[in-house]
């Protein structure tokens, strides 16, 4: 993230990446001398013998001689060197912390201590499986690939005319505010809304304000490059491409060799899965193992494509109702295929009757069927307007602020700018790394729930609902 | 009052209105969730879990209101 963002800002302004970047060298150092000293500081007060104990204070002394010197003699001698900006430097020291604070919200989401304490290697196979994302991965990027080319619900949100907050950070970008709200300009708004209209149409900006990635600012720099043109109007399709290769890489590298005592990845992935596994086990039952790969897959492509928005210089690409869309329709498509496979025609139309067992129920037919296909059909409007509309309304709302920020930066009101406003908009990235784990989580739930709905239950189990299922294990 | 002024006047309201009756429905499932989780801490993680669901359901409904604002956003000229 750190140097994502340094690269992102490198060419336009080179004094203020450097000093991004000291900031973040010296706060990464901060924490290697402060790790040193805590851990020799523990090893001093538990060591039997005395001579160990007094070796290790000496070590603990040096250590602690060293990290004075380097850390406040670097920062001392940062502040006095004329060519690093200030607010950088902050930016890169304070990066460290806001990650930490992300870390602790993780922590905290999950239900407690003793989940993390807990440890199961047999899992490690199952979240090992691959294939089954890969493939997942490659249906939905064949499904994105349509829905921009059809281009149905883009022209909704495009708005013909520009907003003040847009045009403003785009034409006043100070290097403070550029590195203070992590975005160079919003480039979608006035200065190359002109060009998207000539292209044939008026893409993403306007009215609704998006925060500039690295392709608009590619698309800046190079406005007749092609391939570079063609990821600007698929940014979403591109975003959520990099999501799956990011999630893939993850899980790759952590399982790539899966020990009895897991390291920190394997660690963590074995930790999300197995808490998944639990929560929908309790639902499904002893279908889990069949469904389970779907259920994970949708909720870490979900998760990595909401919590990817957070990361300066990228965008969500759950902010648009395509990749929402798509992913509700393969979970909409997957449910009735399960439904239809388990319960066979007859049984599948036995459910969207309601199951009609006596007199009363008959009656009600002709009401209760369209009632049910209307249910069905509201499942995946219902799933991906959830999602998207949670992850443009954060989004939203971090870019009016950041706006804010921007304005009042380019007005010198720093003092009202940068406490206040920065505070309100690092609180809403702080909700929004909530958000995104919450919807993620809801997504791959109420996927669990349709699929549960589909199984045969054990209440009124049927002879023949039991047989049909047995046959297609 | 022609139709861009009912827009523009209706549209926060409706968003308003829909936060109302979702913070009313959230505010029943934290309750009741409180309630069983102190009376029960065994069940916590469960307890969670359709807790968070129930929040899902109930603040789709103010994110409908906002999706809606943000497709007739465009028609208050």
């Amino acid at each position: 993230m750190a140097l994502a963002l340094t690269a992102l800002i490198l060419p336009a302004h080179p004094g203020a990446a450097i000093s991004l970047a000291a900031g973040q060298i010296l706060a990464a150092m901060n924490f290697f001398f402060l790790e040193k000293l805590v851990k020799l500081f523990t090893e001093a007060a538990i060591s039997k013998s005395p001579a160990e104990a007094s070796l290790l204070r000496a070590r603990l002394l040096l250590f602690a001689g060293i990290k004075v010197s380097v850390v406040y003699g670097g920062a001392f001698a940062l502040t006095r060197w004329n060519a690093l900006e200030l607010w950088p430097l902050v930016g890169g020291l304070s990066l460290p912390l806001v990650a930490l604070f992300f870390k602790a919200i993780m922590l905290a989401v999950s239900s407690g201590p003793e989940n993390l304490l807990r440890r199961a290697p047999s899992t490690a196979g199952s979240s090992g499986n691959l294939a089954k994302p890969a493939a997942f991965i490659l249906l939905a990027g064949a499904l994105l690939f349509a829905a921009p080319s059809a281009n149905a619900s883009k022209p909704l949100i495009a708005l013909p005319h520009a907003t003040a907050d847009s045009a403003t950070t785009h034409s006043g970008a100070s290097d403070s505010a550029a590195i203070a709200t992590g975005a160079a300009h919003t480039a979608d708004g006035g200065g190359t809304h002109g060009e998207g209209a000539k292209g044939g149409e008026a893409h993403g900006g306007g009215g609704v304000a998006h925060l500039p990635n690295w392709i608009t600012i590619l698309n800046d720099f190079f406005p007749k490059n092609g391939v570079i043109h063609w990821m600007h109007e698929n940014e979403y399709l591109v975003f959520a491409w990099l999501a799956g290769v990011v999630f893939l890489g993850i899980t790759w590298f952590g399982m790539r060799k899966p020990t009895m005592v897991p390291g920190p990845i394997q660690n963590a992935i074995e930790w999300m899965v197995e808490s998944m596994e639990d929560v929908c086990g309790g639902m499904l039952g002893k279908h889990l193992p069949k469904y389970f790969p779907y259920i994970i897959t949708v909720f870490f492509y979900v998760l990595t494509m909401n919590l990817i928005g957070i990361i300066p210089g990228f965008k969500s690409s759950t902010s648009t109702l395509d990749v929402t869309l798509a992913l509700a329709l393969i979970t909409f498509l997957y449910v009735q295929f399960t439904g239809l496979r388990n319960l066979g025609p007859l049984g599948y139309i036995d459910h969207l009757a309601g199951s009609p067992r006596d007199v009363v129920g008959f009656i009600m037919l002709p009401v209760m069927i369209p009632v049910h296909i209307l249910g069905e059909l509201a499942k995946p409007v219902s799933l991906s307007c959830r999602l998207f509309g949670n992850i443009f309304g954060e989004d939203t709302l971090i870019v009016v602020f950041v706006g804010a920020t921007a304005l009042c930066l380019k007005a010198s009101l720093v003092a009202l700018a940068v406490p206040p406003m920065l505070g309100i908009s690092a609180l809403f990235m702080l909700l929004q790394a909530l958000t995104s784990i919450v919807q993620a989580l809801i997504f791959a739930l109420l996927a669990t729930v349709y699929l549960y709905m589909m199984l045969p239950h054990e209440e009124h189990a049927h002879g023949n609902q039991e047989h049909a299922h047995g046959s297609s294990h | 009052m022609d139709f861009a002024a009912t827009l523009g006047l209706g549209l926060p309201i409706g968003i308003g209105l829909a936060a109302i009756g979702s913070g009313i429905g959230i505010g029943f499932l934290g309750q009741g969730a409180m309630g069983a989780m102190g009376r029960q801490p065994d069940v916590l993680p469960k307890l969670q879990v359709a807790m968070i669901i129930g929040f899902g359901f109930a603040e789709a409904l103010t994110i409908y209101a906002f999706v809606t604002m943000f497709f007739l956003q465009g028609k208050i000229q």
